[in-house]
């Protein structure tokens, strides 16, 4: 599927005009994964934000003492990965591997995306606000995966 | 374009879940592809309000082998 209609699936960008989405756009480097393979490690340093273009990505989190990593979710097409460290530039705080082959992702790097967003406010507002809403609905699903899940 | 982004909660398995965007509304019975597996609708609940062009739901199912 085209880039532009994958984008204007995410959550992250809805409510922007065409012309702002293209300005997104021109900031995604595509990159391929393999079944199996890491896309960020946990408690690494990484700032960069992950869209999921084709395939299915697990999102897996170890304990304090770095024991065993159990897998929290699994993330499809459209879902995005790397919005918190986005945000408060603090450690991967999940593993997230490929679980398909091919699993497509675009990546937008922290600092292109802050400087955009800086020079773009309108585009800034709307993706902040878009993001807001999407930890609060990761909050609500991780409530209700702990009471029927 | 409507698009359904869905939290998926799987009981009777090990399958740790999942977050989706559907192009139709999932329905209790039907079947839901997640990769290479499938599961059937058991429960549908709306999450939170609809936002412009997106709904956002919860489903819950089950493994289709384990279907009843």
């Amino acid at each position: 599927m085209e880039i532009k209609q994958i984008m204007k699936g995410v959550e992250l960008f809805d409510g922007l005009s065409d012309e702002e989405l293209d300005k997104v756009i021109s900031l995604c480097q595509e990159r391929r994964y393999k079944d199996n393979d890491v896309i960020a490690i946990q408690n690494s340093p990484g700032k960069d934000l992950f869209i999921i273009q084709e395939g299915f990505v697990e999102v897996a989190v170890a304990g304090r003492a770095g024991g065993t990593s159990k897998v929290i979710v699994n993330l499809g097409v459209g879902q995005t990965v790397g919005e918190m460290s986005l945000v408060d530039q603090g450690p991967r705080s999940a593993t997230v591997r490929a679980i398909n082959t091919p699993t497509v992702v675009q990546v937008i790097t922290h600092e292109a995306f802050e400087k955009l967003c800086e020079t773009n406010t309108q585009i800034g507002y709307v993706v902040m606000r878009n993001m807001a809403a999407d930890l609060s609905f990761r909050l609500r699903q991780r409530h209700l995966s702990d009471i029927t899940g | 374009m409507a698009v359904y982004k869905v939290s998926v909660v799987v009981t009777k398995s090990d399958h740790p879940g999942a977050i989706v965007n559907l192009e139709v509304a999932p329905e209790v019975g039907k079947t839901l592809s997640l990769g290479n597996e499938e599961f059937t609708i058991v429960e549908v609940l709306e999450l939170m309000p609809p936002r412009g062009d997106f709904h956002f739901l919860h489903v819950t199912c089950i493994p289709k082998n384990l279907e009843e």
